[in-house]
């Protein structure tokens, strides 16, 4: 089966398969879903390699990322020019991260990507506001807000700079149970 | 900067790999790929790493995907001088690696019910899933345990039931009194047609005598010439290997959810920081079950923000107020107390009215049943009562989640442990007069047949959970959710959508699996009923979820409460084996029936065989319980777990010691570039003055 298909080299699928986390069927079905979102646009022949870039406000639309709060971020974290236009190399790599069987240190990379709105590498107040809103929809008080966010500062950060750096996160993180099952999209 | 891909393969102890630095991460997401470029992360090409590590290791690399591909194919370039041996060698190694990775994915379609899982966790967290979860575990529990008996005792007994009139079984006959040995459970004459449903019901009538309980076995031993089976030794050891078993499992559940406690530094400390930013579900779909989750962690960060608030007034108060809140919480505990012993009073009576009683229309059916009643009927009122009594204890959130399971666990193990304790009495002529038990060692006269009356006893308290569980989703669930959706007035509205409660569902499955535990030796194939009715219940449970329920608004912390179920469900399991030791060492066995009626107890059937062991195999045994090798044992145990606690010690300061390191390491950085902020300053004064 895996022998008739005619839109990757073998070459490819093999690339594929050692950089990511998936099979060769999986890699194909994502490729199924990568034409379905925009098909006058997508080739179904890859084995030339083509750059093509899917906008952003096609990837956000899937239904595993319709109502996800952070999809605008999870987009932008994996797009090489940070606007959110995904090759399909972007896609898969995205979608390989959030598999189950990424482990827990690549995820906490790309985690501390998203949260991280304003990209200066530290998770400050003002990311720490805005993801809290976008995680309670804005229905907390302003001054609830405001002390959530100092106890998290205050229990996470360990160099004293009042911001999280990536090593201040991944230790919190290492610490947190649930982390691999809750960072997960399943495709 | 050197990117040192070894560094993956770390225990938690290993150091941190080193993360790119800020600028060069940026740039590598932002520059185009195919430039090998000497300031961006060299790989490690390392060529006498094994194939497999280096795999694992692009895996695993935060880079683009096209510059993955670019390093694999330079990968692939790179042909190591290897033999022809050794290129097949690793050509296979490469195709059985694929055939696991997809063989991995087929066999998870195996796993039971792993979709219906993953959907009930998408869409009501993981509290939920972790009630489903345990109903999966006691389910397989139930069908290896039924495999157990089925091989070791129904299917030999079959087999030799069928081949009775072969002149090589041994057969004997109890040498008791007259009156002890008559049993006749067949019943006489015309009977009306419903009393075959009676008898489903309570296991009497045609189900009595029959493989379902104890009473049906011989006490059959085959012996030829090269095959010997003892089936009164088999009925005994399968019971022992039986509980041995569950307590196996439970104890390999308990370990793995203990790891991840033991790993994550035993209290989930660091509440608000984990919730902000790994309390999203990134699996959830649809518009509602997002809403649900946005409300649930907006609650909870609510009722964390409460808990601090009630700990500082808490804190602040005055030394009378005090005085007054420890005595208005005494005197509630006191109510408390008095409710939960009322209830067991209660059962104790209906017990022994229940066993009294002999009829064959339809009020006995609802006789035989009353202390299944009484103990649903505590069970459900008892913990109602106590939930408005807490509300007056001015307990913060988590205590009074707490007290209320702590409270209804008790009430549910201790009142199933009255009832034996009254059954057991009565066999036992605790409570009659002293006459009854002369002849036989137990009460002949209202059980010809104990075991089986027990089994019975048993098998309605099942019957009676399932029916319970079965009417209170038709009669209660469907209806309340009807209700809610059609009627538009205040207080429906209030009321709202049944919320699908873990902690009582849990508690009632365990409850369920106890009854089992305590009545497999009397009836054996009680577990295979108790799967059927797990798998039913499963489906019903789903249904429910589904359709009438909306999650709870406080989620449920699921990896400690793993631990808590399954600590509860110990504590079951030693209540059952409890009165295994209790029914197997102390009690006479009946004369009339089962396989151990010539016996003084069910106990002795195994000394009795132990001398046609061989001299070899009996010296063996005779040594290991001797004090010459159980005192060692026991010395070296101690060692061993001597040495454990103090490597587990040891870890745990290596732990604290590195996170120590690590705010020291924050605080160098920050001297050293003030340091070398003021040198400059200092240096570029110096050149202006001169």
């Amino acid at each position: 089966m895996g022998n008739k298909q005619t839109i990757f080299t073998d070459e490819q699928l093999d690339a594929y398969q050692d950089c990511t986390f998936f099979t060769r069927k999986e890699i194909l079905r994502l490729h199924g879903r990568y034409h379905e979102l925009a098909p006058h646009l997508v080739p179904m022949d890859y084995t030339h390699d083509p750059d093509v870039k899917l906008p952003s406000a096609l990837i956000v639309n899937m239904p595993e990322l319709k109502e996800n709060p952070f999809r605008s971020r999870i987009v932008e974290s994996f797009s090489e020019d940070g606007e959110g236009n995904l090759s399909f190399n972007d896609f898969v790599d995205m979608f390989s991260v959030l598999s189950e069987m990424a482990p827990r240190e690549l995820k906490a990379i790309y985690a501390f990507k998203i949260y991280d709105f304003n990209t200066d590498n530290f998770i400050c107040k003002e990311d720490l506001e805005k993801t809290l809103n976008k995680l309670t929809r804005e229905e907390l008080t302003p001054e609830e807000v405001n002390l959530v966010c100092e106890k998290a500062i205050e229990e996470a950060d360990l160099d004293g700079d009042s911001k999280l750096s990536f090593a201040d996160f991944e230790n919190m993180i290492s610490r947190a149970p649930d982390f691999l099952s809750t960072f997960h999209i399943r495709i | 900067m050197d990117w040192n891909g070894s560094q993956r393969h770390g225990s938690a102890m290993g150091g941190y790999p080193s993360y790119p630095s800020p600028q060069e991460s940026l740039r590598l997401r932002r520059r185009p790929t195919n430039v090998a470029d000497q300031s961006s992360p060299q790989f490690n090409w390392n060529p006498d790493r094994k194939e497999d590590e280096r795999r694992q290791d692009l895996k695993e690399l935060p880079l683009p995907m096209a510059l993955k591909k670019s390093i694999w194919q330079v990968q692939q370039m790179k042909i190591p001088a290897v033999s022809r041996w050794q290129s097949w060698k690793m050509q296979k190694s490469k195709t059985l690696k694929r055939f696991r990775e997809s063989s991995g994915g087929a066999l998870a379609y195996v796993a039971l019910w792993r979709r219906v899982l993953q959907k009930i966790g998408g869409h009501f967290g993981g509290g939920v899933q972790s009630y489903f979860l345990f109903l999966r575990f006691l389910v397989v529990l139930n069908f290896l345990s039924f495999l157990l008996i089925a091989s070791f005792v129904l299917v030999p007994s079959i087999v030799f039931q069928s081949h009775n009139s072969g002149n090589n079984n041994t057969v004997n006959i109890s040498a008791g009194k007259e009156e002890c040995t008559t049993y006749d459970p067949n019943p006489q004459g015309l009977v009306h047609f419903y009393t075959y449903f009676i008898d489903l019901l309570t296991g009497t009538g045609f189900m009595e005598y029959s493989y379902l309980f104890y009473g049906y076995y011989n006490n059959t031993e085959v012996i030829t010439n090269d095959f010997s089976y003892n089936i009164p030794l088999a009925y005994l050891l399968t019971a022992g290997f039986y509980f041995i078993f569950c307590l196996i499992c439970i104890v390999i559940r308990m370990g793995s959810a203990v790891r991840i406690a033991v790993k994550t530094g035993g209290k989930a400390v660091g509440g608000y920081s984990t919730l902000v930013f790994t309390g999203w579900d990134y699996g959830l779909q649809g518009d509602r079950a997002v809403r649900l989750k946005q409300n649930s962690i907006r609650y909870q960060l609510q009722v964390d923000l409460e808990e601090e608030r009630i700990k500082l007034k808490a804190a602040s108060l005055t030394l009378a107020q005090i005085v007054g809140l420890y005595s208005l919480r005494a005197f509630l505990n006191l109510i408390v107390l008095a409710l939960i012993g009322g209830s067991f009073y209660g059962i104790f009576l209906a017990t022994e009215f229940s066993q009294g009683y002999q009829g064959t229309d339809f009020v006995s059916l609802v006789v035989e049943y009353l202390p299944s009643i009484v103990i649903t009927a505590a069970n459900f009122l008892v913990p109602f009562l106590c939930d408005q009594i807490a509300l007056l204890e001015r307990h913060s959130p988590s205590t009074t989640v707490i007290l209320a399971l702590l409270r209804a666990v008790f009430l549910r193990m201790i009142s199933l442990g009255v009832l034996l304790f009254t059954l057991w009495s009565q066999i036992t002529c605790r409570t009659a007069e002293r006459g009854t038990c002369q002849p036989c060692g137990y009460n002949h006269t209202l059980y010809p047949c104990w075991e089986t009356r027990v089994g019975q006893e048993m098998y309605k308290l099942a019957m009676f959970d399932f029916i319970t569980v079965i009417a209170v989703m038709i009669l209660v669930e469907f209806p309340r959710r009807m209700v809610v959706d059609h009627c538009s007035c205040k207080l429906v509205k209030f009321v709202g959508r049944q919320e699908f409660v873990v902690p009582q569902n849990v508690l009632g499955l365990v409850y369920g699996q106890t009854v089992v535990w305590v009545g497999a030796l009397f009836c054996p194939l009680l577990p295979v009923i108790n799967t059927v009715k797990f798998v039913i219940i499963f489906y019903c449970k789903r249904i429910t979820l589904f359709y009438n329920c909306r999650p709870a608004d406080r989620t449920f912390r699921s990896t400690s409460s793993n631990f808590f179920f399954l600590l509860v469900l110990l504590f079951g399991w030693m209540l059952a084996c409890l009165t295994l030791i209790y029914s197997v060492a102390v009690i006479h066995p009946s004369m009339s029936c089962g396989p151990f009626l010539s016996l003084t107890t069910m106990w002795r059937v195994v000394p009795n065989s132990f001398y046609s062991l061989s001299d070899t195999t009996r010296e063996f045994l005779l040594f290991i319980g001797s004090q010459a090798f159980s005192v060692p044992l026991f010395m070296l145990s101690c060692v061993v777990l001597a040495y454990v606690a103090a490597l587990a010690s040891v870890y745990g300061q290596s732990v604290s010691l590195l996170r120590a390191q690590l705010k020291l390491e924050g605080r160098d950085k920050k001297f050293l570039v003030k340091q070398i902020e003021e040198l400059s300053s200092v240096t570029k004064r110096r050149e202006q003055n001169f």
